[in-house]
């Protein structure tokens, strides 16, 4: 037999067969079945309970019965600038900012190797390296940095051997960021979030940086450009999207935690622990949504300023 | 009106003598070079990417103020050595200079050369005056300099006025030109052109052909252009070196490679010749040497035609034929000959598969070539 | 186990709550057993040897009377009042905040003391205790009791016990000729500002406190004055009785209002730790097992009522927890006591623990009213964030 009289019979004409034609003629029925459950879920129990719960910062707390007064009312939301309150917001948003920076700061060259230079085998190790610290549980690794950080503790010691014993006294005898020891200060609350948060900046720089094509670099080298000259007005703002991305991470993880600083820091409180007090301990729940309004609106604020310094050009 | 590639020449070759105008560190280290000085020399360059030669060997001179053309397949060497020549790749052995200048160990930013990209490499965070600025930028001119420059260099490849556009709101042939824009502004010593065609359509590719033949004769800047297309090749270059397995196997004025092609491989990759061996070539009359013979020299005799003096007759049956427009191509299998392949007229009509036919082959048309290789 | 100790400020401001007996009819009589009974409790109240094989007091209970016991663990008071609003519990191991609360919304019946034969060896001073005795009706069975204690070093001190709260309050160099800044904790929860009026109630009479409870905002000011003066001193605010633990191995801390909890662990571990009642007293807590009013299972709900006064069940549980029994007679030939076990978890120090209650603005004390309990939260936080 030839291949031009071969008489192959039609494949059996199913049901499923059937449905395929359909939904391969009308692309609209496949879009929408395939992005209703998501939508569900996203819309209506996700973003749904989120938006009861943040609607309660219009109530406010009768202060004698300690019920909620369920009339509207912009009371609960002017709380937030009380002394002690706006404390907390401008505390937590600066410690949010630093743990940023230094994310970003510390995981860009660890990406940009990553990315330009890595062979097959040493990225597969350098993805194993960056994902690891992710698998174990995140209360084993704070409680690891307490240990590290203590007045006892590794870094101490390390320090004491190098003979930089005094630098460490002197850093924490500072206003600000010093204390009792690291693990008491802002300075071992900054390290220990930077390093909880490091793989979510690394991970989408490192994407970044890898969807900059090879030959925009040298394109610039071309034309005249030294390799500084190179990072700074080519690979960094064609990166920023992942910069961005990654701080939207750390920022909004920085924002949002409420562990951390109950193990490791001041004692001062940040803004999880003040929705976790004003709403679990306190019963206070108008206040409580009004704290968590704050991470949205402050995210919504970098974001609206990350688009006007042009991150987002090179998407 | 005045033509803008005119003015942009005329322009070109004042600021680019005077040297005043243009903060080029670039240009410090080059004093006025003796005429005969090549604008690029290769001495023995050789470079390797593992165990694999790209490019092996390699000698040549290009005139300045010359159009020369790099053609070979993928892989024979050529865009490694206009990498060599840009400086994103250094030489294993052998010397390369630039305009007399040994370029050995200088990053690309120091070399007064410049190169437009296969996909024309352009930044998608700048607007396209931007993108043409960018050379001026990085060499410290002034914002409204670069502006001026850059709005005249976009003028003389014909996008005046879309300094504000994004690059992704180009099409192919425009982006081309940006690239061209932004490579020619910082007024190189010599423009490299990394297949700049390869990605247009048909027309815009001749269309394109033809400008940047009349941009470089405008500018009389030295061009050294890669490609894989022969015809782009053989219609724009002054001078045209055929690539193959890292090694340049023939240099010379398109005529020259296209009529008489050195090797087996210069006359099937150029034209794609018939290739005839020493006794076939003096079986034909020719000299007994490895022989190529252009499809477009050999004829079709009509029956009972006499075939023209100094030409031998060969009977064959067409195997096939295939209209390429223009022509017809047509291949015969020769009577206990080699199958040639004739290219006739198109008007030429009445040719099928399984007719006996009669070739004519003037014996000038027959090339001895230095080695079957 | 020590989770619940997280929560102990988990009070909920109710300041104008009014509280009435709930209607529910007392059980005359106890039936035969349901077969089983659902508690709702602190973690580690209700041991079944599933963490040590020493500490069970539920399957010998479960044997005897046929009842199966279901535990269902809580983590904050506001935890346990929601699971009983809920319903489908039969008790509840309530604390002094929860307690009132559930009285005051009906969900917890009356007690009939007559049918738990053990009633009379409960501590005197406990069987009508103010958190679950509403005008002279009883709704709960006491269960357990604690003291929060001075946990200090004994190296710091040179062997002595601090005689005076002053060590956590004021600056001040200590036996060991280094001063204290730095090296002592406080608690974190708003209650905390209790301690420091019961501190006040000792050296500033001038004050007129007469319950850490019930402040004036005069007093309360001035307690708030000696926690901002105390914050220079303080090296964290302790929150997890595990992290206060570490603090005293790692970070040089020698002083702190802390619970048996930790002592016992740290002295086990052989760390030179010891702890005390000063003179000023201490604050409290006091723990009662409570029936719903729609109980299922009541009949097996009493047999463990009944089953939770038993002294070797109080003497394990205080073994375990750090507490106090509720029944004075367990505190002696337990084993896993010990002869010492509730001295040391401040049995003796009862006159000098303030109980601690959710601060209302109607208060007995004060003729002049109290600052509510919600204000403690929110000036709290500020004495943390050093305001």
């Amino acid at each position: 037999m030839s291949l031009s009289t071969l008489d192959l019979p039609d494949p059996h004409d199913g049901a499923l067969r059937r449905l395929s034609d359909l939904l391969v003629r009308r692309a609209r029925l496949l879009t929408l079945l395939l992005l209703v459950p998501p939508l569900l879920w996203l819309g209506l129990v996700y973003l749904g309970s989120l938006f009861v719960f943040l609607g309660q910062s219009i109530f406010s707390i009768d202060e004698f019965s300690g019920t909620i007064v369920r009339e509207p009312t912009t009371a609960t939301l002017l709380e937030l600038f009380r002394p002690a309150n706006f404390d907390i917001v401008q505390r937590t948003v600066a410690i949010a900012a630093v743990v940023t920076l230094l994310c970003a700061i510390i995981a860009f060259p660890i990406a940009y190797y990553a990315a330009r230079y890595a062979g097959p085998r040493v990225k597969a190790g350098f993805y194993l390296a960056v994902m690891m610290p992710l698998w174990s549980s995140y209360l084993v690794k704070i409680y690891g940095w307490k240990l590290l950080l203590a007045k006892e503790g590794a870094i101490g010691w390390f320090a004491g051997r190098l003979g930089l014993g005094g630098a460490l006294e002197a850093w924490l005898a500072l206003p600000l960021v010093g204390g009792p020891s690291l693990s008491v200060s802002y300075t071992g609350m900054v390290l220990t979030f930077t390093y909880l948060w490091l793989p979510f900046m690394i991970l989408p720089v490192q994407a970044a940086l890898e969807r900059v094509p090879a030959h925009l670099i040298e394109a610039a080298g071309d034309l005249g450009a030294a390799p500084g000259l190179v990072f700074r007005t080519v690979i960094l703002p064609l990166a920023m999207p992942g910069v961005v991305a990654g701080a939207i991470f750390t920022f909004s993880l920085t924002l949002g935690d409420y562990i951390v600083p109950q193990i490791i820091g001041t004692s001062a409180l940040v803004l999880g622990q003040a929705v976790y007090m004003q709403q679990g301990t306190a019963g206070n729940v108008p206040l409580a949504a009004a704290f968590s309004l704050v991470p949205i609106l402050v995210m919504a604020l970098f974001l609206t300023l990350a688009k006007r310094t042009g991150a987002f050009d090179a998407l | 009106m005045r033509d803008p590639a005119q003015d942009f020449a005329q322009d070109f070759a004042q600021r680019h003598s005077s040297l005043t105008t243009l903060p080029d560190r670039l240009a410090m280290h080059a004093p006025a070079p003796p005429p005969v000085t090549p604008a690029v020399r290769f001495a023995g360059v050789v470079r390797h990417f593992g165990t694999v030669r790209a490019v092996d060997g390699v000698d040549l001179a290009i005139a300045p103020g010359e159009f020369f053309a790099m053609l070979g397949p993928s892989g024979s060497g050529k865009t490694t050595c206009l990498r060599l020549i840009a400086g994103f790749e250094q030489p294993d052995a052998g010397h390369i200079a630039i305009f007399g200048e040994s370029v050995e160990g200088l990053p690309p930013y120091r070399r007064a050369v410049n190169t437009v990209f296969q996909d024309y490499a352009l930044f998608p965070h700048l607007c396209v005056g931007d993108n043409v600025a960018y050379g001026l930028r990085v060499r410290g001119v002034g914002r409204a300099e670069r502006d001026t420059l850059a709005r005249e260099a976009l003028a003389m490849v014909k996008l005046a006025g879309m300094e504000a556009r994004r690059p992704a709101q180009l099409s192919g042939g425009q982006r081309q030109r940006v690239a061209l824009a932004r490579a020619l502004v910082v007024r190189p010593k010599v423009l490299l052109l990394d297949e700049p065609l390869g990605a247009l359509d048909l027309k815009l590719r001749e269309e394109m052909q033809s400008e940047l033949k009349s941009l470089q004769r405008a500018l009389g800047l030295t061009f050294v252009f890669v490609t894989h297309d022969q015809g782009e090749a053989l219609s724009m270059a002054d001078r045209v070196a055929v690539f193959n397995e890292g090694r340049i196997v023939q240099v010379g004025p398109p005529e020259q490679v296209y009529e008489r092609p050195a090797t087996r491989f210069v006359a099937q990759f150029v034209g794609s010749a018939n290739v005839l061996g020493a006794a076939q070539a003096l079986a034909l009359g020719g000299a007994e040497r490895p022989s190529s013979l252009r499809p477009e020299k050999i004829a079709l005799l009509a029956p009972n035609a006499t075939p023209p003096m100094g030409a031998a007759v060969v009977e064959g049956i067409v195997e096939d034929v295939s209209y390429q427009g223009p022509v017809r191509r047509v291949a015969v299998r020769t009577s206990g000959g080699p199958s040639l392949v004739a290219t006739v007229p198109a008007s030429a009509s009445g040719v099928a598969i399984g007719d006996a036919v009669r070739l004519a082959i003037p014996r000038a048309a027959l090339q001895p070539m230095e080695s079957e290789g | 186990m020590h989770s619940r100790y997280l929560h102990l400020p988990a009070l909920v401001a109710c300041a104008s709550l009014t509280l009435q007996p709930a209607l529910a009819a007392e059980m005359t009589a106890i039936g035969p057993g349901e077969g089983q009974v659902d508690i709702v409790a602190w973690p580690g109240y209700i041991e079944r040897g599933e963490t040590d094989k020493a500490y069970d007091w539920v399957t010998d209970f479960e044997k005897k009377t046929g009842c199966k016991v279901n535990v269902k663990t809580a983590g904050t008071s506001d935890e346990m009042v929601a699971l009983m609003n809920e319903g489908g519990f039969d008790l509840v191991t309530a604390s002094g905040d929860a307690s009132l609360r559930l009285i005051a919304g009906k969900k917890v019946a009356p007690i009939n003391t007559k049918l738990i034969p053990s009633w009379e060896t409960v501590d005197d001073r406990l069987q009508n205790a103010p958190w679950h005795t509403v005008n002279g009706v009883n709704y709960g069975v006491p269960y357990q009791w604690g003291s929060n204690v001075l946990m200090y070093n004994t190296e710091a001190f040179k062997g002595a016990a601090p005689k005076s709260w002053n060590v956590v309050f004021e600056e001040q160099t200590l036996p060991d000729g280094k001063s204290n800044k730095g090296r002592v904790q406080a608690f974190d929860g708003p209650i905390y500002i209790a301690d420091a009026a019961l501190y006040l109630m000792a050296h500033k009479p001038e004050l007129g406190i007469k319950d850490p409870y019930e402040l004036t905002e005069e007093q309360y000011k001035a307690a708030l004055d000696l926690l901002r003066g105390q914050r220079k001193i303080v090296q964290r605010y302790w929150h997890d009785a595990m992290i206060q633990v570490d603090d005293f191995t790692n970070e040089g801390v020698v002083a702190s209002s802390s619970w048996p909890f930790q002592v016992n662990l740290l002295v086990s571990q052989k760390k030179p730790i010891a702890s005390t009642i000063p003179a000023e007293g201490a604050t409290g807590w006091a723990d009662s097992t409570m029936m719903h009013v729609d109980a299922k299972n009541p009949n097996c709900a009493y047999m463990w009522m009944e089953h939770s006064l038993s002294p070797k069940v109080q003497g394990d549980l205080a073994a375990w927890f750090g507490s106090v029994p509720s029944v004075p007679a367990a505190c002696k030939g337990n084993d896993l006591l010990g002869a010492d076990g509730c001295k040391t978890n401040g049995a003796e120090e009862f006159e000098k623990i303030k109980f601690w209650r959710t601060p209302v603005a109607k208060c007995a004390t004060q003729a002049a009213g109290c600052v509510p309990y919600y204000r403690w939260v929110s000036d709290y936080i500020a004495v943390l964030g050093g305001r």
